[in-house]
């Protein structure tokens, strides 16, 4: 194998963490997104509704 | 069950049922005096009793065809029923090895019931019997719900819940006999193995095909918890289980993993399932049933995507903790203490999430039983959450590894947080899925909490004790330099305390029989008429408007 | 138009799966897949033999019986472990394991570096009641082992299923795994010889249960523990020092 041990160990480690903070931000974005707001505050009330059937 | 199933879904049922029973007619056969015959016959038994309760009502009438404007509650409530039977079987067989490392002659001479056959049962029978059935049964019942939509199949719900038990059961009968891989958490052999990817395949399947029926436009959170467990969980089975077997009529195999590896595949996958089947799925019981039990919306809905993430991305690299100062390069070590520590900040804003919920309706906590097990199993879930990334550290885990302090966090985890959330959403899930009032006896509800808590502190508690004293006497040096204790001193040592554990464990056990004959009693109880009960939650005397406070 | 809606919705969740697995499986890969180049990296041992039929069969009963449930067989580089079991593992010790049996709670000790501290008759005594041997022991008592003769007629095939996984099994070996079997626990017998012509003259050949006649777990799993440790002699000429443990006093 061409690739050694250490090669792969340097990349795990720096890539890794961009890729983590990559993440990070887009998923901060989501939830922030103000747009979004209005979809996370129905969903957290619809739950609570009374009607126990299939919307058709 | 089959009353509500078409002809042509009892006709495909009994197809796949003929099939089951083909499969182990042929394991039976190719397996001989091997284990794998005796797994083949019991895999004849459950496929051809099962189909014989399918040929019992072949004929009978056709199901209503306004069937498809409810939703499939069939398959969950059969669920729960297998959730309390695998409760006792698991946490029976939990008192069981307890006392055997009190009192070793428990295991009668025989090699079926030693204490290390018996212990992947119990852990089998509690993780993946009493936690695995009560994730599909709630998976059904919230994501109907929270979908507004049918679950999309009749057939395949119930291959999902009985294929799932026919894996428990071959996995628990065979470690009676011997056959396990030896993988804890994984221990079943590579058929059982090959068979839960058939059934976790159709799960997968199944949610998503009823999450794309949704009406709600946007997919409720508890549904992210019950996709990562789902879609997780079938990674991790499928890398950790690769395996060679020596034959097709054997139940041995080799894993293609060796030696540095294979521990960390192992752990990994032992990590990772603490991270997707114990609390992935757990949380998103704890995000539907408790805005729903306390009929207040949760905290911050950001907040718990925000946790989602964090989880479902830490989580993946913490497995090393579990093989500090070994042979395990370091970095993978340091690796895995640093994801570890960060975990705690997903898992306590889970946490103060769900409190935070619970904010303001403290006396309903209070006086509600149901209520107090989702207060506790978010308290427990903190705490051990905690405790897992403080143990996480290098230093600590030289002193906890290896020792009780492991097993006390385990079951602080188990019994606190996962036990907890579990039967507080089935006391909340019962009535409303049997349509009824309320359970039978709130007061038997009540007499279930203060069993499990009295049951769960004094385990938790015994085994952090014998755990730091065994932690500390092997690390002991005299004054000339040399180690203080023997290994068998503070074995000696350790004797009162797995006496307190093993009560421990039985005051837990005696609240699962008492939660399971309650439940038993709700079901039978006369039914209130369909014009009383018009709805899924029970009754606080406010208009659910009323009683939500925005929170943000 | 409601079709095309439809399969709005189903793509988002699809969408979604595909983000889980992207933020789910890039810290097992980081982890895992530098592991594949350990051997780059790892103590060599060119003196390392595999286990014999005999020991293969002995981890078999001993993975069975649960046995890694309480006895962990990896002495962390810890100073204490190392004066307490013996030099601390090495990576490259159980490279022929499959799987590893590293355990992760000692109710009873470390099991690494077992082989060769007590005697065959200690062993053998000690499975078949604890309490007999050490008096506060709450070890499970394994009589029946004794009492159940080993089946060697599937050893070929467990041989070759660990050749084809990379083991380095030679044929003869395979060929000769049942006779093997037999040998190594019948000291007196033809087939000895054979054993320590494949396996190295350090092989240890003996009735581990006290009876050459017949070949029981017993021999099986004595055979086993015996070997624990002594499959190579790396650990010993390692000269890298433990680490002092932690003192929370200082």
């Amino acid at each position: 194998m061409d690739i050694d041990h250490d090669t792969l160990v340097g990349f795990a480690k720096s890539w890794g963490l961009f890729y983590f903070i990559a993440f990070s931000v887009c998923v901060m974005i989501y939830a922030f997104w103000p747009s979004n707001r209005k979809k996370f505050d129905d969903a957290k009330r619809n739950i609570l509704d009374r009607d126990d059937r299939p919307w058709q | 069950m089959v009353q509500q199933l078409t002809s042509g879904e009892r006709q495909n049922a009994l197809i796949i049922l003929l099939c089951v029973f083909v499969a182990g007619l042929a394991m039976a056969a190719a397996g001989g005096s091997d284990p794998l015959g005796m797994h083949g016959v019991i895999v004849m038994l459950f496929g051809a009793s099962l189909g014989a309760l399918v040929m019992r009502s072949y004929y009978d009438r056709q199901p209503d065809p306004d069937r498809l404007s409810h939703y499939y509650d069939d398959p969950i409530k059969a669920g729960v029923a297998l959730t309390l039977a695998w409760a006792i079987f698991g946490m029976f067989m939990g008192v069981w090895t307890a006392a055997q490392l009190a009192w070793p002659d428990l295991s009668f001479d025989a090699g079926w019931s030693t204490f290390g056959r018996l212990r992947p049962t119990h852990t089998t029978g509690v993780i993946f019997g009493f936690g695995g059935n009560a994730l599909i049964a709630t998976s059904f019942h919230v994501v109907q719900r929270t979908s507004r939509a049918r679950l999309a199949g009749q057939v395949s719900p119930w291959f999902v819940l009985l294929g799932f038990n026919l894996f428990c059961i071959l996995a628990v009968t065979g470690y009676f006999m011997g056959v396990t891989q030896s993988k804890e958490y994984a221990e079943a052999e590579w058929y059982a193995d090959l068979w839960l990817v058939v059934v976790w395949v159709t799960y997968f399947v199944l949610f998503l095909r009823t999450i794309a029926r949704r009406k709600e436009p946007h997919i409720y959170v508890a549904n992210w918890y019950y996709m990562a467990f789902i879609v997780v969980v079938a990674i991790l089975h499928i890398v950790n289980n690769l395996a060679l077997p020596i034959s097709f009529g054997q139940a041995k195999s080799y894993t293609i993993w060796a030696g540095v590896q294979d521990s960390m595949v192992q752990w990994w996958y032992g990590h990772n399932a603490v991270a997707f089947f114990l609390t992935a799925g757990f949380l998103a019981m704890l995000y539907y049933y408790l805005p729903v039990r306390a009929q207040r919306p949760i905290f911050s809905y950001r907040l718990s995507i925000l946790s989602f993430w964090g989880i479902t991305f830490f989580y993946m690299w913490a497995g090393s903790h579990h093989l500090h100062y070994t042979a395990l390069p370091h970095w993978v070590q340091n690796l895995g203490m640093t994801f570890s520590v960060m975990l705690l900040v997903p898992s306590w804003a889970s946490a103060g999430n769900a409190l935070l919920t619970l904010n303001g309706a403290w006396h309903r906590v209070r006086d509600d039983a149901t209520l107090r097990f989702i207060f506790v199993a978010a308290v427990f879930y903190g705490l051990s959450t905690f405790e897992g990334s403080f143990m996480a550290i290098r230093p600590v885990n030289a002193l906890s590894h290896y020792t009780d302090w492991t097993v006390g966090h385990v079951h602080a985890g188990a019994l606190g947080w996962v036990a907890f959330i579990t039967f507080g959403s089935i006391y909340t899930l019962v009535p409303s899925l049997w349509k009824r009032e309320r359970m039978y006896s709130p007061a038997l509800v009540e007499v279930h909490f203060w069993l499990a808590v009295a049951g769960t502190l004094i385990y938790v508690f015994s085994m952090w004790n014998s755990g730091i004293l065994q932690g500390l006497m092997w690390r002991t040096y005299t004054q000339e330099g040399t180690l203080a204790y023997s290994f068998l001193d503070s074995l000696v040592a350790m004797y009162p305390y797995y006496i307190a554990r093993a009560c421990g464990g039985l005051l837990f056990l005696l609240g699962a029989i008492v939660a399971a004959y309650n439940i038993w009693m709700t079901v039978r109880a006369v039914p209130a008429s369909a014009a009383e009960r018009q709805s899924d939650v029970p009754d606080t005397g406010l208009a659910p408007g009323a009683a939500a406070t925005p929170a943000e | 138009m409601a079709e095309l809606f439809h399969r709005k919705l189903e793509r988002t969740a699809i969408g979604f799966v595909v983000a889980i697995i992207a933020a789910a499986s890039v810290g097992g890969i980081v982890e895992i897949a530098p592991l594949f180049t350990i051997h780059t990296t790892v103590e060599e041992a060119p003196d390392m033999r595999v286990y014999t039929p005999l020991e293969l069969a002995g981890r078999n009963i001993y993975i069975r019986e649960g046995c890694y449930a309480c006895h962990s067989q990896m002495i962390r580089t810890l100073r204490d472990e190392v004066e307490r079991y013996g030099p601390y593992s090495l990576a490259v010790e159980s490279k022929y394991d499959r799987p590893m049996l590293w355990g992760s709670k000692r109710t009873g000790p470390d099991l690494a570096r077992v082989g060769g501290k007590y005697s065959d008759f200690w062993h053998v005594a000690h499975l078949n009641n604890p309490r007999d041997v050490v008096p506060e022991s709450n070890m499970p008592a394994y009589r029946f082992l004794a009492r159940t003769a080993l089946d060697t007629g599937d050893l070929q095939r467990h041989l070759r299923a660990q050749q084809a996984l990379g083991v380095p099994y030679t044929d003869a070996m395979i060929a000769n795994a049942a006779s093997d079997a037999f040998g190594q626990a019948a000291p007196d017998s033809p087939f000895a010889a054979g054993v320590t012509e494949r396996y190295g003259e350090k092989t240890q050949v003996s009735a581990f249960d006290g009876v050459v006649t017949q070949l029981t777990e017993m021999d099986a799993l004595v055979a086993y523990l015996q070997v624990l440790g002594r499959l190579t002699d790396a650990a010993y000429s390692n000269t890298a020092a433990p680490e002092q443990a932690p003192d929370p006093t200082n």
